[in-house]
């Protein structure tokens, strides 16, 4: 029996293997009893099973789990109960521990034997008593797995929490700084600036309000994503309408650089989801923006094959940190010259975890000649469909 | 010019007064509703030459505002909205709104939509004229026919089509829905793939550089506007 408790995992699994045990060996009726999260013992809620014990006074199972001792027929505690009640305590000698109510005992097994006179057979009673030690073993096992498991989880929770946290709080307080100062100047003596001055301030709030926007967006996203709550919408798309799309909004920014595009006449239509692709041009090309110099040269370049469409975004900018190229897409890694440059780390990410949404994939190099270049691909799937011929 | 009259139904204190601070400095006149509710009174009451409606109202769906309206009213309806709702905005247009704005946006696209609802309005959705300008290039939508500068552009008649809902609606949103409808007949309005194809033909028949449109404009997962001044 200490083979099959050892190698169950989780509670309910445990009872239902020392139910079908004890019931066995002691042809009796047997059942489980736990404790809920205040210590108040219940009834199981997992479906009852063939020889399970129904109806077990709670009462008593309470005394015993508080008391850490047997109680019911057999014993020195209620020897008129029909039901014999045995503590499930946890490491020798524990079962006398009763000081700590319900410390170390992890819930009582009941048994109500169809030879009452059985259990008054000393070796029978000590039978039982060992099987009780085993299932309180196992119970314990679960247990520090559990914990074990738990505390792992919110030890990398805990670690993207303290990322996100300082990550959120350098890039939302800068511009907020300067929101803040730039507006206090306007409500405060805007009327003593020229003109030149109040637009300038002005501009200035609009864009760190924008770049704030920006990176609530990428945190949004990059919780969506990781929880699978997106799943893409994959439609029809032409890669030109998207790269055209994204350009207008790039573009159209104040103090916008122009980006370069060469993109093959025939590109095929291809299923992809049109927001998320975007935003993953977006962020690439932002990537650029924000690492490479006010005079280098962003380009947007595509290709088809038959194996993928793949898209790039290249830069004659400075790069990225030799060795670094695979990093780049982990959560908050940050380029050089960080502390100069806004961004929480998550632009690349959020793009990888998009490229992976559509079965592709996504990489960083750099050029021979000095520069960025992320590339991702898109399977080709399908052919697209045909349209109706339009009458000549 | 007697001033616009706007009303805005919208929750958040905070957005009621920047866009009174900003339809005011524009001239036009604004009231405003914070539920619903009271923005389906004040619409009823007022008769406003415009409704601004938020998307995100506590006590009804943004959508059911715009069919309490146009079930007795054609007023020009705007949807506020914010990004990633696509499907809400689809919806409100599907539903009767004229067109939507995402927060957070600037002056100069509110007044821009603005203008283009209330000329809209005012023409019972007739084009303007017969003739388009993008640019350098002259249609004539009656005649069917392209003036390009140095070059022969022929276009198809879907094309001619598909370009006549677009000016006749110019500076608005139109849904992938409603321009397959229009253009392809009801069967078609589950294959948006025709409109891509067709978008990008126009394109490049019409834009000077078709991989960054200038008149074509895609309103990503809503639908197309065709930017011109009608």
């Amino acid at each position: 029996m200490s083979r099959e408790l050892a190698a169950t995992r989780g509670f309910d699994n445990i009872a239902a293997g020392a139910v079908r045990h004890t019931s066995e060996v002691f042809d009796a009726q047997v059942v489980v009893l736990l404790p809920d999260e205040a210590g108040r013992i219940c009834h199981p809620r997992a479906e009852a099973m063939h020889r399970s014990l129904r109806g077990a006074d709670l009462g008593v199972a309470q005394l015993v789990f508080t008391r850490g001792q047997k109680a019911g027929l057999g014993t020195d505690t209620l020897p008129g109960h029909d039901t014999i009640y045995l503590p499930l305590a946890a490491g020798p000698g524990a079962a006398r521990d009763g000081a700590e109510p319900g410390g170390s005992v992890r819930g009582v097994l009941a048994v109500l034997l169809a030879n009452p006179r059985r259990i008054l057979l000393p070796e029978q009673m000590h039978l039982l008593d060992t099987f009780a030690a085993q299932i309180a073993l196992a119970l314990e096992r679960a247990r520090l797995a559990d914990q074990a498991q738990d505390a792992a989880v919110s030890a990398e929770a805990e670690r993207l929490r303290n990322s996100l946290l300082s990550a959120i709080s350098h890039d939302l307080r800068t511009p907020l700084a300067v929101i803040a100062g730039s507006a206090s100047s306007l409500a405060e003596s805007g009327d003593r600036l020229d003109a030149p001055h109040r637009a300038e301030l002005a501009r200035a709030i609009y864009n760190e309000a924008r770049q704030m926007g920006d990176l609530v967006n990428n945190i949004l996203d990059m919780t969506r994503l990781e929880s699978g709550e997106v799943r893409p919408n994959l439609q029809w798309h032409s890669l030109e309408e998207i790269v055209g799309s994204v350009l207008g909004r790039v573009e159209a920014r104040p103090g916008a650089r122009k980006i370069g595009v060469r993109l093959p006449p025939d590109l095929p239509l291809i299923k992809l989801d049109a927001m998320l692709i975007e935003q993953l041009l977006t962020n690439l090309i932002e990537n650029s923006l924000k690492y490479a110099p006010a005079d280098a040269r962003i380009e947007i370049n595509a290709a088809a094959s038959r194996d993928a469409v793949s898209i790039a975004v290249v830069d004659n900018g400075p790069g990225f940190p030799p060795g670094d190229e695979a990093r780049v897409f982990d959560k908050f890694y940050r380029g050089r010259r960080e502390g100069a440059v806004v961004g929480a780390g998550l632009g690349l990410t959020i793009c990888s975890a998009i490229a992976q949404a559509h079965g592709g994939g996504i990489s960083a190099r750099n050029r021979p000649n000095g520069g960025a270049e992320v590339e991702f691909r898109l399977p080709p799937g399908e052919a697209p469909p045909a349209i109706e011929p339009e009458p000549a | 010019m007697s001033s616009h009259q706007i009303l805005v139904i919208e929750d958040e204190p905070q957005i009621r007064r920047f866009l009174r601070t900003t339809l005011e400095a524009n001239g036009y006149r604004m009231i405003e509703a914070d539920t619903a509710a009271r923005g389906i009174t004040e619409a009823a009451s007022h008769k406003p030459d415009l409704v601004l409606v938020d998307l995100g109202l506590p006590d009804m769906d943004g959508i059911e505002v715009i069919r309490r309206i146009r079930e007795w009213s054609p007023m020009p309806v705007i949807v506020l909205s914010a990004r990633g709702e696509e499907a809400q905005k689809v919806a409100a247009l599907d539903a009767g709104a004229d067109d939507f704005i995402t927060k957070p946006f600037g002056v100069e696209e509110l007044n821009a939509r603005l203008r283009v609802a209330l000329r809209h309005a005012h023409r019972g959705g007739q084009a303007p004229s017969a003739v388009l300008r993008l640019g350098e290039v002259e249609i004539d939508l009656e005649r069917r026919e392209v003036r390009a500068p140095g070059r022969a552009v022929h276009l198809t008649p879907i094309e001619f089509r598909l370009l006549g809902l677009l000016a006749r609606h110019a500076g608005m949103v139109l849904t992938h829905r409603q321009l397959l409808r229009e253009v392809w007949g009801p069967s078609h309005t589950d294959q948006p793939h025709y409109l891509r194809i067709y978008m990008k033909q126009l394109r490049d028949k019409l834009e000077p550089e078709p991989a960054r449109p200038r008149y074509f404009l895609t309103e990503t997962g809503v639908g197309y506007r065709l930017k011109a001044e009608a």
